[in-house]
């Protein structure tokens, strides 16, 4: 009955969350704590996703990628002593990884086409829902075409925009609710895209 | 290009960003079980390693659960090259390590334990009856006083 007590009691992270909860974890992976680990992978996994996949490579080169910067990550952990540098140590190795020369050299299948099979096709639905799938299915094409750089700084900004991934506002210093200069220009470029798609579809 | 307006106009700041969160939520969400697979990757005895990558020289999109292909991985200053010949539920591994060594080769498949084996000394190996599924290969390096492993990201094959 001790024992089960013993193996049940909460970790040190249990009821934290953001910065504090990173912090907790990396302080118990340090110590070799494996559900500290396999905490952050799954509080971060998201967040590695994004990055590799605005970066242009398709899913399954995604799913690699994601896999390689979490075992670096845990095979050095001691380097990273500042917990609040791990989201940005999670994006500039995603980041790298993806751009690296190595292994990529089969031209990846591009995103817009990837979406343009996964694009429900519109159903019906309640004039308000329909509106807003039409809609979302002309951001999503102008989305696909813009810049990898303007991907990730959008995919970033809308995870920063989630609570659980406040220290990726963090990282892009983005001042709670403000759109900085670049976010301005990908957004006027996305509107350039919707309006020279000229909505007539 | 439209007199009557540029149709971009109407979308606002706010209302790009929702449709982009959706992006992320609908059409491009991280794979379900991704994260069980980083998890598997991680439960290495020791994860004091080096990361080699998948290299996709040939079509591993047509590898992957297709039961049969060539896939080769690098780290700095090693290739291996994996030949796979499915045979019913199970598969062969045949093997080449490059630079040839008598290095200790492990394929971890999930939910279905380790095979293991050494490589010859033109760096050949070969693994029969592995099991298909979520696998991550292991190359154990150097001698006693200088150990280092190199493991691939898993991969369901």
């Amino acid at each position: 009955m001790t024992d089960v007590q013993t193996t049940e009691v909460d970790p040190p992270w249990e009821g934290l969350t953001g910065a504090e909860l990173h912090a907790a974890c990396m302080q118990a992976a340090r110590d070799g704590d494996r559900r500290a680990m396999a905490r952050l992978v799954e509080e971060l996994t998201p967040l590695v996703w994004h990055v590799a996949r605005a970066n242009g490579l398709d899913r399954s080169v995604a799913e690699d990628v994601v896999q390689t910067v979490w075992l670096a990550l845990f095979s050095q952990l001691g380097k990273l002593r500042d917990p609040k540098a791990l989201a940005a140590w999670l994006i500039t190795t995603t980041r790298r990884e993806a751009t690296h020369p190595f292994g990529r050299r089969m031209q990846p299948v591009p995103l817009s086409d990837e979406v343009a099979e996964a694009m429900p096709s519109t159903q019906p639905a309640p004039e308000d829902e329909a509106v807003r799938a039409d809609r979302d299915r002309r951001v999503w094409r102008a989305f696909v075409r813009l810049p990898h750089r303007c991907q990730e700084l959008l995919r970033l900004t809308v995870l920063a925009g989630r609570a659980e991934y406040q220290l990726v506002a963090e990282v892009l210093r983005i001042p709670r609710g403000s759109i900085g200069p670049t976010r301005g220009r990908c957004l006027d470029q996305m509107r350039d895209l919707l309006a020279s798609e000229g909505g007539s579809r | 290009m439209n007199d009557l307006g540029a149709p971009g106009e109407a979308f606002s700041d706010d209302l790009i960003l929702a449709g982009v969160g959706r992006f992320l939520d609908e059409l491009d969400p991280p794979p379900g079980d991704l994260v069980q697979r980083v998890q598997f990757a991680l439960a290495l005895e020791d994860l004091d390693v080096e990361v080699a990558r998948w290299e996709r020289l040939d079509n591993l999109a047509g590898v992957r659960g297709g039961g049969t292909g060539t896939i080769t991985f690098t780290v700095s200053d090693l290739t291996v090259m994996i030949n796979l010949t499915k045979m019913g539920k199970l598969h062969r591994i045949d093997g080449w390590l490059v630079p040839a060594g008598q290095y200790g080769v492990e394929v971890r498949v999930a939910e279905h334990g380790t095979s293991s084996t050494t490589a010859d000394e033109g760096g050949r190996f070969v693994l029969d009856n592995v099991p298909r599924g979520t696998t991550q290969i292991l190359v154990h390096l150097g001698d006693v006083s200088c150990r280092r492993t190199v493991v691939t990201p898993t991969v369901v094959l």
